[in-house]
């Protein structure tokens, strides 16, 4: 469904990404992990058109998208919840979910059902509508982005770190949604510093270290690596999956 | 206590002037981060076309702004994507110096076109005055008031209420977030700078009556009205009525009560005072603090 083949890519100085090659097949969850500054986020802002990559090339369904705008590549049924900072603080939650729904707003009885379908699946969208997305939670917070980014129906959603900040319960809720998404169809492409909850939700894996692909595999191959287990789950027990002490060190050995 | 009343509407009748003026300063700098020095300048360009206008044809000069605005409106999108959008992406410094750039040029044609002097038009009703008990209320300003408020109330219909709007709030509050849903940067900005453009044609009308201008005045009205954007915080319209009316009370109050050549100073002294308590304005937001 979505492929990458040698993306190369960066923000003015240096190359980030060093030749990425990844792949995803419909309806499957595929989750990046890796450590800070591993280029995980810059994968996905490829892929969304946010960032125009300099050599590579990255299709969906066999159309190359590489070098579309980010709208055209929406079109395309692909939409991204980025790491943070992805809401309008000072607009109210139905109307930040609406705003997903910008490049249908023509086709008012398409928006009109697609509103109600998000509202039964993401029901904090409907208990909170009114309140401006600046004064909701963490979690809250994520399940309207997510919420947002359906309204178009997507055929790819991507995720950058849906975990990040959120307590637990909020942690289940969203990985929840995640899943009910999948089921209903919908091929999902996230990152995760939380290795053993995005390996956990995922059916397959990506490494990521200085801006390359060290390995793929199934998430099950992926999270029995005994490279991977003592890097990322932080050998057989103990300290905290993702915490700052199993990918420290990783960090400083892919400086980019 | 006359006096008192009698200032004070008469502050408020100003500042919603100032207000319809500083709005559309206000709008471009949230959705661009673009100074736009030259809105001074596009104000005393529509004051000179509607002088023009109203000494050929004797047709009320505030109601010209029917012409003036939608005029303003193209001007400010064949503006923002001939000139403004090269430097997207460059610091608001940058802006500064191309729109003031910009202002000389326009002030530079009207000074050939239009002669360097000072003009006012002066409808009918120019010296007429509503009496309410025993204040007075000159008609062009009361009219002038109303043509503000109707203008305001229509940009904050469009801002709300319609996708444009929508749109141009989605990108103020969070530009990467407004990408991602497929909000074009270059579109969006290009209408902000439209109807931030177009709110001098109406401003522009008003200025024609009530106040004496010639081409070198958009000096005199880009201070004041960034005055009254600084004080009411960058990119916030909330901030831009407030600041407009402290401006027109702090004018009419010392007026009043001190002199005439004090009004303006007073104003920045305000505004000094506001911004050693808080430097992003009465509205404004902290650069970036929010966490969404
Ligand atoms: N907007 C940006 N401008 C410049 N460099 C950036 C930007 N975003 C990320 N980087 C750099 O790109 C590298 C990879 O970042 P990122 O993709 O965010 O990593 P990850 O998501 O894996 O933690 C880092 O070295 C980071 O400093
Ligand atoms: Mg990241």
């Amino acid at each position: 469904m979505l492929s990458l083949k040698g993306v190369v890519a960066g923000y003015g100085g240096g190359s980030v990404l060093q030749g990425v090659d990844l792949e995803c097949a419909p309806q499957t969850i595929t989750c990046i992990v890796g450590p800070n500054g591993a280029g995980k986020s810059t994968v996905l802002r490829v892929i969304s058109g946010l960032l125009k990559p300099s050599s590579g090339e990255i299709s969906m369904n066999g159309e190359t998208i590489g070098d579309r705008s980010p709208d055209e590549i929406l079109r395309k049924g692909i939409t991204q919840v980025p790491q943070s900072h992805a809401l309008f603080p000072a607009m109210s939650v139905r109307e930040n979910v609406l705003m997903g729904g910008y490049l249908i707003r023509k086709n008012r009885a398409l928006l009109r059902e697609r509103l109600d379908m998000v509202l039964e699946r993401v029901p904090i969208v409907a208990t909170r509508a009114g309140d401006n997305a600046g004064n909701l939670s963490g979690g809250q917070r994520r399940m309207v982005e997510i919420a947002r980014c359906l309204m178009l129906d997507p055929k790819l959603i991507l995720l950058d770190e849906p975990s990040l900040g959120l307590d637990p319960r909020s942690l289940a809720g969203v990985a929840g949604l995640i899943n009910e998404l999948n089921q209903a169809g919908t091929t999902v492409l996230l990152v995760e510093q939380n290795v053993r909850l995005g390996l956990g939700l995922a059916t397959h894996g990506v490494v990521m270290e200085g801006g390359k692909v060290r390995l793929t595999g199934t998430a099950s191959a992926v999270k029995d690596d005994p490279e991977i287990a003592s890097l990322y789950l932080g050998g057989a027990s103990g300290s905290a999956p993702g915490g700052p002490s199993s990918a420290g060190p990783k960090t400083e050995a892919a400086g980019v | 206590m006359t006096h008192l009343v009698q200032a004070i509407a008469l502050g408020l009748l100003i500042g919603g002037v100032y207000a319809l003026m500083a709005s559309g300063l206000t709008l471009i700098f949230g959705v661009m981060r673009i100074i736009n020095i030259a809105q001074g300048a596009f104000l005393i360009l529509v004051a000179m076309l509607t002088w023009w206008l109203w000494h050929e044809t004797g047709i009320d000069p505030i109601l010209l702004s029917v012409v003036t605005t939608p005029l303003m409106f193209g001007f400010g999108w064949v503006a923002y994507r001939l000139l403004l959008s090269r430097i997207r992406g460059s610091s608001a410094s940058m802006s500064v110096l191309l729109t003031f750039g910009f202002a000389l040029v326009i002030e530079g044609v009207l000074n050939i076109t239009a002669g360097n002097k000072f003009k006012s038009a002066t409808p009918s009703y120019f010296e007429e005055s509503f009496r309410v008990g025993a204040i007075s209320l000159p008609k062009a300003q009361v009219f002038g008031f109303l043509a503000a408020m109707a203008v305001l109330a229509a940009l904050y219909f469009v801002l709300t209420r319609t996708w444009t709007g929508r749109a141009i709030r989605a990108a103020t509050q969070n530009p990467s977030g407004a990408a991602l849903v497929g909000v074009g940067a270059t579109g969006t900005a290009a209408l902000a700078f439209a109807i931030g453009s177009a709110t001098t044609g109406v401003g522009g009308s008003i200025l024609s009556v009530l106040y004496p201008f010639f081409p070198a005045s958009h000096y005199d009205w880009i201070s004041r009205l960034l005055g009254i954007v600084v004080l009411g915080g960058m990119g916030s319209l909330p901030g831009a009525l407030v600041g407009a009316g402290i401006l027109g009370l702090a004018e009419t109050l010392t007026a009043t009560y001190g002199s005439l050549n004090w009004s303006t100073l007073v104003f920045y002294i305000v505004i000094m005072v506001v911004l050693l308590i808080r430097p992003q304005g009465l509205f404004g937001a902290k650069l970036r603090e929010d966490t969404v």
